[in-house]
C-alpha cells in the first residue's frame, strides 16, 4: 500500500514525462528522413576550429541511422529531458505530496522511517527506469516504419545507461528533499548542479571523458562496443550514497 | 506494576534551536482513562504527542506509550501498530477517496475491525467514493476519527479532535470517543482548547504551561479539591494573610473576598470566621477556572 501512496503522489509527474519522452522519441524517428535530406548539403563545411570539428564529427556519426538515434536520442533528448524528469521525481515532500498535515498521517502508520523512504524511493526509481527504457523501446518499434532498424539489445543498454547515470541526479534531488521542505528547492538546486556538469563536459574535453552524461549516453557502447561498468559502478555507488544519506537524514529529523 | 500507564513521561525535554518546547515534562495517563490534554497555544501539546509517537525526537527525559521507550525505532513503530493518532490539521491524503484512504490504512493494521468502520461509516454518513480533497474539515475530521478507531488501537491520541467543527459535529465525535472507550476499553490522551469537551467527557485532565505539567490527576478529584470561598462584609474587605494550605488565589473587590483553594473549603473557612463576615459561600469551581489558575490567567 505504501507503494500504491508512492505512485498517486508522483504519479502525474511520471505520466507527463513518459508522454513527454515518447513525442519525443517519436518526432526523432521522423526527424532522420528530414537529416538524411540535409547531409548531402554538410559538404561545403569545412575549415578549422573546435566547433566546426564538432559539427563535422557529429555530420558523420549521423550518416548511419544507428549514430543519428544515439546522437539525438540518447546523447541529447533522452539526457536532458531525462534528467529533468529524473530530477522531478526525485523531488517533492517524500512523506506526502499533499501538506505536512498529511506527512503527519503516513509518520502515524507503523512503519519505519526507513521503509517510508525506501518505497518511495523504489517506486521513483522503477518510474525512472521506466521512462529511460519504454521510449528508448518505442524508437526500435517505430523505426520500421520509415524503413530503418534499430535494434531491441541497443535501446536497452542505452537505455540501461541511461537509468543508472540519471539515478544520481535522482538521488540527489531525494536528498535534497529530505533537507527542503517544498518540491522547488531541490529541484532548482538539482537541475543548477546537472547544468554545470553539463557544461563543464562539454567545455573541458578532459574531464568530459569521465563525465556523468558520457555515461548517460552509453558512448563507450556506441563507439567501441563496451559496456560501461566503470561508470555505470560509479553512478550507482554514487546514487546508493545519496539515498543511504536521504535515509539517514531522515531517521534523524523532527516533524 | 510497569505497565499500569498508558503513557509516561519523565522529565521529557524538547529544544527546538533557540527555543526550549518541552522543560521537563512529567506526565502519567492511566490505561483506561480518558485524559485530557490541556495548555495554551505553544504550551508543548502537538510537541509532547509528537514525541509518544516517535514523529519528533526528545532531547533528553523519558517518554514511555504502552510500556515501550517512544523514541527506539523499533519500539516506536510497535507503539504506532497499538495506538491510534488523529492530527490537529486532520490532513489525509488529498488523491485518495474515503474508501481508499480506508483501505490504504487497514492495510497496516492485522486487527482492522470492519464492523467498527461499517458502523461508523453509516454513524458519520461519509462518502465512501468521494475524494479526499472535496472533503469539508468537518467530514474529513470523520473519516480521521474513523481511521483511528477501526484499527484495534488500545492508545488513541488526539490532538485537537473537535477543533474547526460546529457543535453538532463535535458532540457527535465526542459521543463516539465516549462510545469507543466503553466498547472497547481503550485509552484516549486528547488535547484540546475545548475545556467544555474535556470537562465533558475526561475522567483526568493534565495541565501543561511552558513545557511542564502544571497540574494533573483525576477531574473528580480536582472538583473536589478546588473551592472558591466567597465572603461577604458590611465594610470594606480585609486583606488577610491566609495560613490554611492551598490558597491558590484572594481576590478583593469591594466588600468581597474571594479565595480560591486547591486543598477544600473547610481550611479557609477555619480562618475566615475570624474575620466576622456577615456572610460566606463555598462555591464549586469549574474546569476552566482551575485551568486559568494553573496556567496563572485571569479569568
Amino acid at each position: 500500500m505504501l507503494s500504491y501512496k508512492a505512485w498517486l503522489d508522483t504519479r502525474w509527474r511520471f505520466l507527463i514525462g513518459l508522454c513527454v519522452l515518447i513525442v519525443v522519441a517519436i518526432g526523432t524517428v521522423y526527424d532522420y528522413l528530414a537529416v538524411q535530406r540535409l547531409l548531402p548539403l554538410t559538404r561545403t563545411i569545412d575549415g578549422d576550429g573546435a566547433i566546426r570539428a564538432r559539427v563535422r564529427e557529429a555530420i558523420e556519426i549521423e550518416r548511419t541511422y544507428r549514430g543519428f538515434v544515439w546522437l539525438q536520442w540518447f546523447r541529447q533528448n533522452l539526457a536532458q529531458i531525462g534528467t529533468l524528469f529524473a530530477v522531478l521525481l526525485g523531488s517533492g515532500h517524500l512523506l506526502s505530496s499533499g501538506s505536512s498535515g498529511a506527512a503527519l498521517f503516513t509518520l502515524s502508520l507503523p512503519v519505519s522511517r526507513d521503509r517510508l523512504v525506501g518505497v518511495r524511493a523504489a517506486v521513483g526509481l522503477a518510474e525512472l527506469l521506466a521512462l529511460a527504457l519504454l521510449p528508448s523501446l518505442a524508437i526500435s518499434a517505430l523505426s520500421p516504419g520509415i524503413g530503418q532498424h534499430y535494434a531491441v539489445g541497443d535501446a536497452v543498454i542505452h537505455g540501461a545507461s541511461m537509468f543508472i547515470a540519471a539515478t544520481v541526479f535522482f538521488s540527489l534531488a531525494f536528498l535534497l528533499s529530505t533537507v527542503f521542505n517544498d518540491l522547488w528547492r531541490p529541484l532548482l538546486i538539482a537541475c543548477a548542479i546537472a547544468f554545470v556538469l553539463a557544461v563543464v563536459e562539454l567545455v573541458v574535453p578532459d574531464v568530459g571523458r569521465y563525465g556523468i552524461f558520457r555515461v548517460m549516453s552509453g558512448e563507450m557502447y556506441f563507439s567501441a562496443g563496451r559496456l560501461p561498468w566503470i561508470g555505470w559502478i560509479v553512478s550507482a555507488a554514487l546514487s546508493a550514497s545519496l539515498l543511504y544519506a536521504a535515509v539517514v537524514n531522515m531517521r534523524r529529523q523532527d516533524f | 506494576m510497569a505497565d499500569a500507564a498508558a503513557i509516561q513521561t519523565i522529565d521529557l525535554r524538547k529544544r527546538y534551536d533557540s527555543v526550549e518546547a518541552l522543560r521537563g515534562l512529567n506526565l502519567n495517563v492511566a490505561t483506561g482513562s480518558i485524559c485530557g490534554f490541556l495548555g495554551r497555544n505553544g504550551a508543548g501539546k502537538t510537541t509532547t504527542i509528537k514525541v509518544l509517537l516517535g514523529m519528533t525526537h526528545p532531547t533528553s527525559g523519558q517518554a514511555r506509550v504502552l510500556g515501550l521507550d517512544a523514541d527506539r525505532p523499533d519500539a516506536s513503530v510497535e507503539i504506532r501498530r497499538r495506538t491510534a493518532f488523529v492530527g490537529e490539521d486532520k490532513d489525509l491524503y488529498d488523491a485518495m477517496t474515503v474508501d481508499e484512504m480506508i483501505r490504504f490504512t487497514a492495510a497496516f493494521y492485522p486487527r482492522w475491525r470492519a464492523d467498527l468502520q461499517a458502523r461508523y461509516l453509516r454513524a458519520f454518513d461519509l462518502p465512501a467514493d468521494r475524494p479526499i480533497k472535496t472533503l469539508s474539515r468537518g467530514t474529513r475530521t470523520k473519516v480521521g476519527l474513523l481511521l483511528a478507531l477501526c484499527r484495534g488501537a488500545e492508545l488513541l491520541v488526539l490532538d485537537e479532535p473537535t477543533s474547526g467543527l460546529d457543535p453538532a459535529a463535535a458532540e457527535q465525535v465526542l459521543q463516539a470517543l465516549v462510545g469507543h472507550v466503553a466498547d472497547e476499553a481503550a485509552t484516549i490522551f486528547f488535547s484540546s482548547h475545548q475545556i467544555a469537551n474535556v470537562e465533558q467527557i475526561a475522567d483526568s485532565v493534565a495541565i501543561i504551561d511552558g513545557g511542564r505539567t502544571v497540574l494533573a490527576g483525576s477531574l473528580d478529584e480536582l472538583r473536589e479539591r478546588y473551592r472558591r470561598v466567597q465572603l461577604v462584609f458590611d465594610r470594606d474587605a480585609p486583606d488577610p494573610a491566609f495560613r490554611a494550605p492551598g490558597i491558590e488565589r484572594v481576590r478583593r473587590s469591594g466588600r468581597v473576598l474571594s479565595v480560591l483553594s486547591s486543598a477544600g473549603a473547610e481550611p479557609v473557612l477555619d480562618e475566615a470566621r475570624a474575620l466576622n463576615p456577615v456572610s460566606m459561600d463555598v462555591v464549586p469551581v469549574t474546569l476552566k477556572e482551575i485551568f486559568l489558575e494553573a496556567v496563572a490567567l485571569e479569568d
